[in-house]
């Protein structure tokens, strides 16, 4: 397979991973996205082995262990402000479930922390996850133009 | 680190391209290497030189060999 095939199939699966979700969303069925999301992984692995071309090196490698280093470094500092924020927050109010009996009429209920629902959870960790990745990309963006990914000479087209 | 692969590569006639896949590596890890962007591994710099048949200090030029040559 060609390099170039390949980005084309990862292309082509992102968009219907996306797809997927949606549909999944719709039968409300999360296994559906799960389960297309591994064997996305799964597909676009095997697809990657099968490159005929040289794709990777010791050069390339070393880009990849210094970017994931780097996000390593700030994404754990955003994600212990963010998690010690939280933290505040649970800690600052009673935890708790609210009663299944809102009490006699006419007085409040108490006061107590709501469980986190469970659909801005999951929200709050993809969003995490983007800004994972987002570092991820601009570290390697950043490595690999130091290191000349894209640096042109007269032999290339 | 100053280097000496492209010179060694005109007296053979190989591409950056060829050398990669005689190599091993990418042809950007070559363009790399001979810009100076990149330091290769002791591997890989033993096997360049091994494969034009030179000392590796021909080929790179380290510290004050770079103004001597």
């Amino acid at each position: 397979m060609k390099r170039n095939t390949f980005y084309l199939l990862a292309g082509i699966v992102a968009l219907a991973e996306v797809g997927i979700f949606w549909l999944s969303v719709e039968l409300e069925r999360p296994i559906l996205i799960q389960v297309a999301f591994v064997l996305g992984v799964l597909l676009l692995y095997a697809a990657r082995r099968a490159v005929e071309e040289r794709i990777e090196d010791e050069r390339t490698a070393m880009i990849t262990q210094k970017a994931a280093l780097r996000t390593l470094e700030v994404f754990w500092v955003a994600f212990f402000a963010i998690s010690l924020g939280s933290a505040v927050v649970a800690f600052s109010r009673p935890l708790g479930l609210r009663p299944p009996h809102p009490g006699p009429p006419g007085t409040a209920p108490p006061d107590v922390l709501e469980l986190p629902f469970i659909g801005g959870f999951a929200l709050f960790q993809m969003a995490l996850l983007c800004l994972m990745i987002f570092l991820y990309v601009g570290f390697r963006m950043y490595y690999a133009r130091k290191y000349g990914e894209w640096d042109t000479d007269e032999e290339q087209d | 680190m100053k280097n000496r692969i492209k010179v060694y590569r005109a007296m053979h006639d190989l591409t950056q391209e060829g050398l990669a896949n005689e190599l091993g590596v990418t042809r950007q890890t070559i363009l790399a290497i001979e810009k100076g962007k990149y330091d290769p591994s002791l591997e890989l710099a033993f096997k360049i030189a091994r494969f034009f048949g030179v000392a590796i200090e021909e080929i790179f030029l380290y510290g004050d060999a770079t103004e001597r040559k």
